[in-house]
């Protein structure tokens, strides 16, 4: 009996405990989950439009507003309403608040900056917020890798962009570059690269696009790409960079427009300059090699007409001067040994042409006059072979006895005689 | 058609009479020119063909393509000193009245080449009677003679490009390259179908490489410089007159 009470009060426990459990599991439950549905709004976040422009304005609408920094720089607060309004930003209707999300209500809290560079890095990143894409882009090129390096310099997206007045580069339609920015571009790049830009002004590209307005011509970005600039001074940048001028190069469309070969990369290739560096991009595209790319000749911004009457290629002194980079002891006649483009015909190149003419008839003359001889005496080998061994089977029967004498060597050396006759 | 019984009495015991063929300084040169050929060719075609996909292995850094380049070169210069010896040779004994015509052709080359064409299309069934070399072997010997003075010019032109275009027009550099890479595969298929099939296909002759030739094959292939050297007039001899 004593046995069956305690077991009857252990088991009360047990229910007991399991009760106080459940109810405690229920009660969380319950308690989370409307509390987490219906949290209510403590401080009213800053909704991005619930401040408009023109509350800015008013402060920052008027000229000489200044924010001194750390270092004494002054930063300019004013912005022209104007200039807002015509950017691509004001024309679709954002607001300040938009990208200036950490000012918060007025008064605004306080705003430390050692520099007005250190300002600008700092503002910068507001672009991420929408712009993430490019910002990624951008994180490749050489530019963030420069910043990274401690150059602050380096241009970052306002140094290129601006930051208020950031003009429409695009047709929203088509996404096509607009007519206008094709020029907007090398200027952009020439505030950094000022020396890089008066070449690219008087090149054949450079003075198309910025005297005529072609805008079949390559900008800086064709060819550096744009966020993720490259280095172009590293190796695989040069391997590739035929690549690079062949894209345009090789579009019938746009050559036949200018009347411009597009065998230029063919060919290029098929010289033993073209081939190792188009087989080491391929498969060690960082190898260092002093073939020549294209802009070895051609030149890198300062890329002339070949018909140029002062520096085009096609005056021979000045090709010579390029060959000369590799072949201090190259001579007038030297330039000539490259086929300058040309596939070997009887008026360009006439000696390779008709050394290849030759060959193309004396290789299969050689081949095929080797091959039938070679072929008929090996026919007639075969068969004086077959007609000997046929003899030997049918010989044992008739002369068995002298067959054991001679063995087969001289009745093999018969034969042959037979064939001489 | 009976071999002379002191013949086959020969051949039973086993005496066999061998014939010097080249000499030992004519079987060295063979040898350096087999070797140099060899390697030019395996270090040549892989630059010839950098494209395909075979030779990438090889050449696909800078530094084995400069490895590559230069073992063709001293490959290259080790061949140009067999041709010049050969040619020093030559003329060393062409001096002393004393050079070998056997290798020079001769209208009898032709109607021999003739002859063999008609024998091997069943037209005839008389096989040519031949020198010391027969008109394949001084086909080969003359082919090659050129193609390797072909390589040995274009292949120093493209070496030395600078110094060539001082006196030659620009346009023989590229000229100079596509003979060079095209002759090299005339020299490649001329070894491996021609040379090849006549020296180890239609019979294994290592004479080159031996010196000596044996009386057997002396009489079947080279019947008449047989009666040269020995003055026996064999089996055959009044066939070989009446060509």
């Amino acid at each position: 009996m004593v046995f069956q009470r305690r077991s009857r009060r252990r088991a009360l426990l047990v229910a007991g405990l399991l009760v106080v459990f459940a109810f405690i599991v229920v009660s969380q439950v319950t308690l989370a989950g409307p509390s987490s549905q219906a949290q209510p709004v403590a401080t009213p976040t800053l909704s991005p439009l619930s401040i408009g422009d023109d509350t800015c304005l008013e402060c920052h609408g008027q000229p000489g507003l200044t924010l001194p920094l750390e270092n004494g720089d002054l930063l300019e607060l004013y912005i022209n309403p104007a200039d807002f309004n015509n950017s691509i930003h004001g024309r679709l209707g954002y607001a300040c608040v938009q990208c200036h999300r950490t000012v918060g209500e007025y008064p605004h809290p306080p705003y430390i900056s050692s520099d007005l560079r250190a300002a600008s890095l700092d503002l910068y990143q507001a672009c991420r917020g929408c712009h993430e894409q490019q910002y990624a882009l951008a994180q490749d090129s050489v530019h963030s890798r420069a910043l990274a390096e401690g150059k602050r310099e380096a241009a970052i997206c306002t140094d290129c962009h601006t930051a208020h007045a950031v003009r429409p580069l695009k047709d929203q339609a088509t996404g096509e570059l607009l007519t206008d920015a094709h020029a907007w571009i090398p200027q952009t790049c020439a505030q950094c690269h000022s020396a890089i830009y008066e070449k690219y002004k008087e090149s054949v590209h450079g003075s198309a696009l910025l005297e005529a307005g072609n805008p079949d011509v390559p900008t800086c970005i064709d060819c550096h790409g744009v966020h993720n600039i490259e280095d172009p001074t590293v190796a695989s940048f040069r391997l590739k960079s035929p690549q690079i001028c062949a894209r345009c190069h090789t579009d019938e469309e746009r050559m036949a427009k200018y009347g411009l070969s597009t065998e230029v990369l063919n060919t290029y290739v098929a010289d033993f300059h073209g081939t190792t560096v188009t087989l080491f991009e391929k498969i060690s595209p960082d190898a260092e090699t002093n073939k020549p790319v294209c802009y070895d000749c051609h030149g890198i911004h300062d890329i002339k007409a070949t018909d140029d009457p002062e520096k085009g290629l096609q005056v021979k002194e000045n090709l010579l001067i390029r060959c000369q980079f590799c072949h201090p002891d190259a001579t007038i006649n030297f330039p000539d040994s490259w086929l300058s483009h040309y596939i070997p015909s009887p008026e360009n190149n006439p000696i390779v042409y008709y050394v290849n003419q030759f060959y193309k008839f004396f290789i299969p003359g050689v081949v095929g006059g080797m091959a039938i001889l070679v072929a008929l005496d090996l026919s007639k080998l075969v068969r004086m072979r077959y007609q000997r061994m046929r003899e030997l089977e049918v010989k044992p029967e008739q002369v068995e006895p002298v067959q054991s004498e001679s063995a087969d060597e001289p009745a093999g050396e018969e034969d042959q005689h037979d064939d001489l006759s | 058609m009976s071999a002379t019984p002191n013949h086959t009495a020969n051949k039973r015991i086993g005496i066999v009479r061998i014939f010097q063929r080249f000499t030992v300084g004519q079987r060295w040169e063979h040898l350096l020119a087999l070797l140099s050929i060899t390697v030019l060719l395996l270090t040549g075609l892989p630059q010839k063909y950098r494209l395909a996909t075979w030779s990438h292995n090889l050449l696909s850094t800078p530094e084995r393509l400069q490895f590559v380049q230069q073992v063709h070169r001293i490959a290259a210069i080790v061949l140009t000193l067999e041709v010049i010896y050969h040619l020093a040779n030559a003329f060393y004994l062409l001096a002393r009245r004393n050079l070998p015509g056997d290798m020079l052709p001769t209208l009898k080359d032709l109607k021999d080449a003739w002859q063999m064409v008609k024998y091997l299309t069943f037209f005839s069934n008389k096989k040519p009677l031949f020198g010391k070399y027969n008109f394949e072997q001084k086909f080969t010997y003359w082919f090659m003679f050129i193609a390797i003075g072909i390589m040995v010019v274009t292949g120093f032109i493209i070496w030395f490009p600078e110094f060539f275009n001082r006196l030659l027009p620009g346009g023989i550099i590229p000229a100079a390259k596509l003979a060079h890479s095209t002759e090299a595969i005339v020299i490649g298929i001329f070894v491996f179908i021609w040379h090849v099939y006549h020296v180890h296909i239609e019979r294994l002759n290592l004479s080159i490489f031996t010196g000596w030739l044996n009386e057997n094959d002396m009489h079947t292939y080279h019947e008449l410089e047989y009666q040269h050297l020995t003055g026996e007039s064999s089996e055959t001899s009044d066939q070989g007159e009446s060509q």
